[in-house]
């Protein structure tokens, strides 16, 4: 059972049977007053209902022969004397000892000498033979009309209920939900065992505010539904209720047995495997996910957080029981396991790879051009059929790049001979830690990332880590800690170096920027941009450099490189604390999120994570003079596309008063303005290499054949913001001599 | 006492359609063709549950619905939206106005009246 | 008014003359809260209510919890079937500990 819900049975029992004492103990003062009995019979009520829900069948075997009795009292068919009261305090602390075992977690094995003595203490109470106890209640009827309803069917054994928690949030009734709508539709599916309504957190009457829902269900459910099924019914109530649903007993078994049939052919995700059986759905598997991308959110701000496994959260949140996450975790490692017994690694030309993957793009590209015709000549034959290339080929594309993954923890183990060597040579003790090793990206990127990896771990153990006296000194453990970490978030991969060193000097970093002529002496600079200088060209905080990092210069290298990758780089640190350096990078090269333009026949694509904004502009707010574009204060370069590629005119006449767009490009700290004519919005393409002949344009990194058959060019904005920036400074230069 | 439902869109099929089948299934029906048709058909009689459109002349579906929620004796009843596959971002903005539940066209009647029992049973 | 009211000798009869829903909750509580402080005795006839909704059940059961909190006497008599319905449905019958008639031709 699943211990929060549990412990809510257990508090709740606990409650219930001291105000039964209470009540019994005011009943032998006032043995006659109404609301006492009614207290003992609800506590009896409640604890059996709750017990069924359960499970405990032991409980409710017992509590249910005292509710009865109880219900003789308050109908006058049975007197209140001492006697009585005190067998149900018997009653009421054997019910005590009985709960005791749930707490102890020994429900499944009562000991036989406490269920003796339930049905002794039974027998006196209803003056029957003890085998009685597990007989329904024969509830006296009473003669005439009044007959009290009983309903409380308990037809299926209670192991086999599917349990369903309800706890309706504040605004539930307000935003139009009505709680019993779910629960009458929920008999739609099956039969309702049990079920237990809570008012929990109902204030005093004078605050209890009628339009708030205080309402908490606790439902059996006897059902053959799934657990897609019965989710289904709190569809509309997800933003309104927390919503648990536990699978029956013989479910946990059921899941049990599906996960020894799943298939051993692949590596699964965990969580697509416990979605594959049915023991978690889509909707909860979301609901961990996105929690666990709120934990990594967190680690990504602060190396040390550890990451939360997804069968933790899952069990956390009671979604499926720990059993049936261990077994698919064992199952996960049997595969993986079974998978690198049986795999046979070919050794493949990367070149080869390399041409498998062009292909691929080819085919992604015909594939968009064939549904772009059969959308056009409206072939309703074809379209199934395209629909279903359309998946295949996307599967292949994914495929093929997966061809390519690495791990990363190679590249990071690499980093051991070297930490352990550098921290030799400056006589420092440094420990690497490494974490994420497992984390995948594209080979190519991984050959790409190790230099400037390099450059940053050197810099760590050169400048960062300070030597162990000085360490002693500060209050710091001799043993300085390098940290290499990775981690996926979002279509990226973040990659972390950090160190528990001296951390970086604002101050000195500032000073030097401003010797250097890099910012003004009344610039003001935040934390966070202060440190970001450090990635400019010409910055060395260290006066004396060492042979292993050099003077500086490498930082803005490193910039240049990751620029280049399409990733970022961001730079946090504390003084005597540390300094983390984390870096995000798409996880391929292939394949780039881009935003198309147009200018005339001609289509450009501009990669998506450098595109700031796009404005509309009038060509009187260019200064065509200098090439400068002064957008709300913000003066920066500008470039025709169609003058820079020489795109012919295909308008004829004036075009002073032509609308134009002006899309707003960012590299790094600079920023400039691409001039163009139309806006297409956001496509993914894949990026096809320029032949060799090519390779040395610049401002062009690529092509893509769009669905149309058209080819675009991939901008290279970074050389195409040099241009500018070059052209704009010779325009100027000539008219300031002018 | 049989549940009143009040329907409005536009089109006079997809109305006629839901209708039948909200009848079938013992719901009273009151229909609109668009959100300012139905505010003037909402005169104070008890409405169980609101089935509205989007896209619709006149009034939209989703100034429609804030009305409603800004109505006191409307305000607490449930709006189911329709809305096709491609006014999918439409649904964020219905939701923030306090829209509940979405039928996706083109729907089958008894898709529709699952979705409308789980908010009112007949 | 949502409910009449007759007074006699400390007992109060109260007959709800309204549906129990979010649309009424408000008044209502206030109505029969007022009525609870009131009197000593106090019989709510529940033969009118022709719907009932979660906000009514609320209703019922803050009524009921404040009885004995106010020590006082509470009685909910005359279910009509939208409330056994929901009284049923939650297995709520035995909590309130009312009788409950059943509508001639619907008794077992």
């Amino acid at each position: 059972m699943v211990d929060d819900m549990k412990l809510t049975f257990l508090q709740e029992s606990e409650e219930l049977l001291q105000q039964m004492e209470d009540a019994l103990l005011a009943m032998e003062e006032a043995p006659d007053d109404e609301e006492h009995l009614n207290s003992v019979f609800r506590a009896m009520h409640t604890i059996k209902g709750a017990a069924g829900i359960f499970g405990y069948d032991f409980i409710v075997s017992f509590t249910h022969p005292v509710e009865t009795v109880m219900d003789q009292v308050r109908s006058g068919n049975r007197s209140v004397d001492s006697d009585l009261v005190a067998l149900l305090l018997e009653c009421k602390d054997h019910t005590a000892n009985l709960v005791q075992t749930v707490a102890s977690d020994n429900e499944d094995n009562v000991p036989a000498e406490l269920l003796e003595n339930g049905c002794e203490i039974l027998a006196r109470l209803t003056g029957e033979g003890s085998e009685n106890n597990s007989v329904k209640g024969a509830t006296p009827s009473v003669a005439g009309a009044s007959s009290p309803i009983e309903a409380e069917p308990q037809k299926a054994t209670p192991n086999d209920n599917w349990v369903i928690a309800l706890d309706f949030k504040q605004d539930a009734l307000r935003n139009g939900l009505d709680p019993l709508s779910f629960i009458r539709y929920l008999q739609r599916l099956g039969e309702i065992v049990n079920i237990i309504t809570f008012t929990h957190d109902m204030p005093a009457a004078n605050e209890m505010d009628p339009e708030t829902c205080y309402l908490s269900f606790r439902i059996a459910l006897h059902s053959d539904s799934n657990k897609d099924e019965i989710e289904s019914v709190f569809e509309f109530a997800v933003d309104d209720c927390d919503i648990r649903i536990l699978p029956p007993h013989s479910k946990q078994i059921t899941y049990l047995e599906l996960l020894e049939d799943v298939e051993p052919e692949s590596v699964q995700r965990l969580g697509d495997i416990l979605v594959g059986i049915g023991a978690v759905t889509q909707q909860e598997l979301e609901g961990a996910l996105n929690e666990q991308e709120a934990i990594i959110d967190e680690a990504v701000a602060n190396p040390e957080q550890k990451v939360k496994p997804l069968g933790e959260i899952l069990v956390e949140r009671n979604v499926v029981a720990k059993p049936v996450v261990e077994k698919a975790l064992k199952k996960q490692e049997d595969n993986r396991e079974k998978a690198s017994r049986d795999a046979q690694y070919i050794r493949v030309d990367a070149n080869r790879l390399g041409q498998l993957i062009n292909l691929v793009g080819e085919l992604v590209i015909s594939n968009a051009a064939v549904k772009l015709m059969v959308d056009k000549y409206e072939i309703q034959e074809a379209q199934e059929v395209v629909a279903g290339v359309d998946n295949l080929v996307e599967d292949i594309r994914d495929h093929a790049l997966q061809l390519r993954m690495v791990q990363i923890g190679d590249t990071f183990s690499r980093f051991r001979r070297v930490v352990r060597d550098v921290s030799k040579e400056l006589n420092k003790d440094i420990k690497l830690v490494i974490t994420g090793g497992e984390a995948e990206l594209d080979k190519t990127v991984v050959e790409k990332i190790n230099d400037p990896l390099t450059h940053l771990v050197r810099n760590s153990l050169d400048h960062g880590i300070e030597s162990p006296e000085e360490r002693l000194a500060k209050g710091k453990p001799a043993q300085g800690v390098l940290r290499l970490n990775a981690l996926h978030d979002s279509g990226h991969i973040v990659i972390q170096i950090a160190d528990d060193g001296a951390g970086l000097n604002v101050e000195k970093i500032r000073a030097k920027a401003e010797a250097i002529g890099l910012v003004k002496p009344d610039q003001v600079l935040s934390h966070r941009e202060t440190l970001r200088l450090i990635f400019e060209p010409g910055l060395s905080t260290k006066t004396q450099a060492s042979n292993l990092s050099g003077r500086g210069v490498g930082m803005d290298v490193v910039r240049r490189n990751i620029d280049a990758l399409r990733g970022t780089v961001e730079v946090d640190s504390s003084v005597d604390k540390g300094t983390v350096v984390t870096i995000h990078l798409p996880l391929t090269l292939a394949i780039i999120d881009g935003f198309m333009v147009g200018v005339s026949g001609e289509r450009y694509v501009i990669p998506l994570s450098m595109v700031e904004e796009c404005v509309e502009i009038d060509n009187h707010q260019l200064d065509e003079q200098r090439s400068y574009v002064n957008l709300r204060g913000d003066v920066m370069p500008f470039l025709r596309l169609r003058e820079f590629f020489d795109v012919p005119d295909d308008e004829v006449g004036d075009h002073s008063d032509r609308r134009e767009s002006l899309v707003v490009v960012r590299f790094g700290r600079t920023k400039a303005g691409l001039v163009v004519d139309q806006l297409f919005g956001e496509l993914q393409t894949v990026i096809k290499p320029l032949g060799k002949l090519f390779q040395g344009l610049k401002g062009i990194s690529g092509a893509t054949v769009l669905g149309s058959g058209d080819i675009a060019l991939i901008l290279d904005v970074q050389g195409v913001i040099g241009l500018a920036s070059q052209r704009g400074g010779h325009k100027q230069g000539l008219v300031d001599h002018a | 006492m049989a549940k009143t439902i009040l329907v409005v869109d536009d089109s006079m099929s997809i109305r006629q359609v839901v209708s039948i089948a909200l009848k079938g299934a013992g719901y009273d029906v009151i229909e609109a063709c668009d959100g300012k048709d139905a505010l003037a058909k909402m005169t104070g009689q008890k409405i169980h549950l609101i089935i509205s459109d989007v896209n619709m002349p006149n009034m939209d579906g989703i100034t429609f619905l804030k009305q409603v929620k800004a109505s006191p004796k409307y305000k607490f009843t449930p709006v189911i939206m329709l809305t096709t596959e491609a006014g999918r971002d439409k649904m964020a903005e219905g939701k923030a106005a306090g829209a509940k539940a979405w039928v996706v066209k083109p729907f089958q009647p008894p898709q529709m009246l699952d979705a409308v029992a789980k908010l009112v049973l007949p | 008014m949502s409910i009449d009211v007759e007074n006699n000798n400390g007992v109060c009869r109260v007959v709800v003359k309204d549906e129990m829903t979010i649309y009424t909750a408000a008044a209502m509580k206030t109505d029969l809260m007022d009525q609870l402080t009131r009197c000593d005795e106090l019989e709510i006839s529940l033969q009118d209510v022709s719907e009932m909704d979660s906000a009514g059940l609320q209703l019922m059961l803050l009524l009921k919890s404040e009885e004995q909190k106010l020590k006082k006497e509470l009685r909910f008599v005359k279910h009509s079937q939208a409330v056994i319905d929901v009284l049923e449905i939650l297995d709520l019958v035995a909590h309130f500990g009312d009788p409950i008639v059943l509508p001639a031709g619907e008794a077992q």
